[in-house]
């Protein structure tokens, strides 16, 4: 940024410096030939009139060969400027030839009352067949010192003006980047500290809307947390009034299967709640071992008389939310138990990732199915009724825990039958 | 219930819950399985019914409107011993930790098992009977042993360097009754009777099966255990010294 400005500020100069130089030698070129065409059209016409022009004597001087010493040097610049005034004053010549004489080293004081104490142009004009016209026209010396004065001015304009853009620019920029880095960090769950406003006005006044949004985005996740746990709340006290008045129920096996029923839309609703509260989760990530984790959950199942294999692991440590992964993990079991009558899980730690798979033998999935079903509340055919049923969120709920903590979930169908859930996760996090 | 000696031997509870939907099948429940019920709507009542009767445990619904369940809670903690446990419509760890951390003895998720409520209604009365006077919020905090922490609130076991280690169920109801109870000696029978009021999950799981899983997570040489000592003819007993965090 800071080098685009400086570039084309340096190009801006470059063109006005090269624009004034040009300028300057167009000016002292009019300003060296103008006067001449004048006094030779005039002294020309004072010839007309019967005044012979004297070859030593008056401005314009009439002499037999050119008189400019061959060792000056030319200005052919001045030649054809010049040639082109007189021929607009209508007057046309034949060659036309310049020399420089350097200036006079001991100026005497009629030289200085007439300013011709610089460099002087002489200028000879060829009348073919008359002889040539000479003339003496002051020549504004110093080339080199107004080019080297014009350079040392645009530098210091170039320096003065690239340090106030650089300034003005940071003082922008400064404030922008801290927006930018504030946005890109915008963690809903932590409550915001707004922004310092400064910097130009209107970069204030982004950092404010900024500040703004970020209140209204953070008040309206707050008001969904609240609307969630309401819609939660009212939906398990009649549940919970149900399952307690079940209880005077007679009937066993009625009783068993309202007491199940009831369990289903508790754990559905959880789902539900779960995963419309991922993206703020309350749980910290913590240090935990994994091996033990999985071992945890699967030990859970298999005190409910589950059949659920784990081959114990040796320790590993990972920086994850615990009991979101546990309840991912669950999910996958859940769905093996009820498809198939049971798991293997196995936890594969590698360099960089770590693989839980949970396979079962059951009757999988169709390939063309697979990605379908971590879609929210799909249902494969196979699954219509409600005795398998409920892989609804089971499975979208595993994914997005799973992605939160940075990791990917993979489902596919095993040799000799059988569907294969993998959980990989990223080791260093 | 005429008789006033027999009032006396029958567990009074003080059911409170704004909800009539959940709180007058779940009187009559309680009621049915043996125990003297007094139900009230709302937390000023149930202020006045405890100042009133001789009650033994609160059932305390969290969510209330007016003053909530936690204020009562806390104001039931600084005023008495009774026991309290709460029923919560959320089953979020912030809700279990603040409802342990107000003095509560032990709490539900709705919609929560009415024989469970009973069954752990009867180990809070147990436990408060036992010990005389109420060990104060036996389970909030964390118990720091041979260089384990084991956090209720959190239900997890972290190590020296900061690693959580999960647990079971079962595995975590077994080590907090013998974090609870050091250099004890527990029989199976206690064990069960200890660990089986939180969650059905330890019923039928042998407690020697879950033991030898605890020794193989905590024990340095699992082999030859150090901290859970198998004590010949009793039962079990943890060795090391237990600090209450």
């Amino acid at each position: 940024m800071a080098l685009l400005v400086a570039i084309a500020l340096f190009l801006a100069q470059a063109i006005n410096f090269t624009l004034v130089l040009r300028d300057r030698a167009n000016f002292r070129l009019a300003q060296a030939t103008r006067p001449v065409a004048t006094r030779i059209v005039d002294a020309l016409e004072r010839e007309q009139a019967g005044r012979t022009l004297s070859p030593d004597r008056g401005r314009v001087r009439r002499v037999a060969a050119n008189p400019i010493p061959s060792d000056l040097p030319r200005h052919p610049e001045v030649s054809s400027e010049l040639r082109e005034q007189l021929s607009e004053l209508g007057l046309r010549v034949g060659r036309i030839d310049t020399g420089l004489q350097p200036a006079p080293l001991h100026p005497d004081e009629r030289d200085l009352r007439l300013g011709r104490d610089g460099q002087s142009l002489l200028i000879a004009v060829e009348q073919p067949g008359r002889g040539w016209l000479s003339v003496v026209a002051p020549w504004p010396g110093g080339g080199g010192y107004i080019f080297w004065r014009l350079f040392a001015q645009t530098l210091i304009l170039y320096i003065v003006m690239l340090a106030a853009v650089l300034w003005i620019a940071r003082r922008i920029s400064r404030p922008l980047r801290a927006l930018a880095s504030a946005a890109h960090d915008f963690d809903p769950s932590v409550s915001p500290t707004p922004i310092v406003e400064h910097g130009p006005s209107d970069v204030r006044a982004v950092t404010a809307a900024f500040n703004g949004l970020r209140l209204r985005v953070t008040a309206m996740l707050d008001e969904k947390d609240r609307m969630l746990g309401a819609i939660g709340h009212d939906l398990r006290t009649p549940l919970a009034a149900l399952r307690v008045r079940i209880e005077s129920v007679e009937d066993e096996q009625d009783r068993a299967r309202m007491v199940d029923t009831i369990a289903e839309m508790n754990r559905t609703l959880d789902d539900i709640l779960s995963l419309a509260r991922l993206g703020r989760p309350s749980e910290p990530v913590t240090e935990v071992d994994l091996a033990a984790l999985v071992d945890a959950v699967v030990e859970d199942f298999r005190d409910l008389g589950a059949d659920v294999n784990f081959e114990e692991a040796e320790r590993l440590r990972i920086r994850l939310r615990p009991s979101l992964i546990r309840r991912a993990i669950r999910n996958l079991i859940e769905n093996a138990i009820k498809y198939a009558d049971g798991a293997e899980v196995t936890l594969r730690p590698g360099p960089e990732l770590i693989v839980i798979s949970v396979a079962d033998r059951g009757p999988g999935i169709p390939a063309e199915r697979l990605a379908d079903v971590f879609a929210p509340f799909t249902r494969l055919e196979t699954s219509r009724n409600r005795d398998t049923g409920g892989i609804g969120l089971g499975l979208a709920l595993a994914r997005a825990i799973v992605e939160e903590a940075g990791g990917q979930i993979a489902l596919s169908n095993r040799d000799g039958g059988g569907l294969c859930a993998e959980i990989t996760l990223p080791r260093g996090r | 219930m005429s008789d006033v000696a027999d009032m006396a031997d029958i567990p009074h509870l003080l059911l409170v819950d704004d909800e009539r939907s959940i709180r007058e099948p779940l009187a009559q429940y309680l009621t049915k399985q043996g125990f003297r019920v007094t139900q009230v709507g709302e937390a000023e009542a149930a202020r006045a019914r405890l100042t009133a009767y001789a009650i033994d445990l609160v059932i305390l619904d969290i969510m209330m409107p007016g003053e909530d369940g936690l204020s009562l809670c806390r104001h039931i903690r600084e005023t008495s011993e009774t026991p309290v446990i709460l029923l919560t419509a959320r089953s979020e760890e912030t809700d279990r930790i603040v409802g342990l951390e107000m003095g509560a003895d032990d709490y539900v998720v709705k919609p929560f098992s009415p024989r469970e409520l009973a069954a752990r209604i009867k180990v809070v009365l147990r436990r408060t009977a036992a010990g005389g006077t109420r060990q104060h919020a036996p389970d909030a905090g964390a118990y720091a042993f041979a260089g384990w922490v084991l956090k209720t609130g959190e239900r997890a076991l972290v190590d020296r360097e900061g690693v959580s280690v999960a647990l079971s169920t079962g595995e975590y109801n077994l080590l907090l009754a013998l974090v609870q109870r050091p250099r004890q000696v527990l029989t199976r029978d206690q064990l069960l009777d200890l660990t089986q009021g939180r969650e059905a999950a330890a019923f039928d799981r042998a407690i020697d099966n879950q033991v030898s899983r605890l020794r193989k997570k905590i024990e340095p040489d699992p082999r030859n255990p150090e901290l859970i000592k198998t004590v010949w003819g009793g039962g079990y007993a943890l060795s090391a010294e237990v600090t209450r965090l």
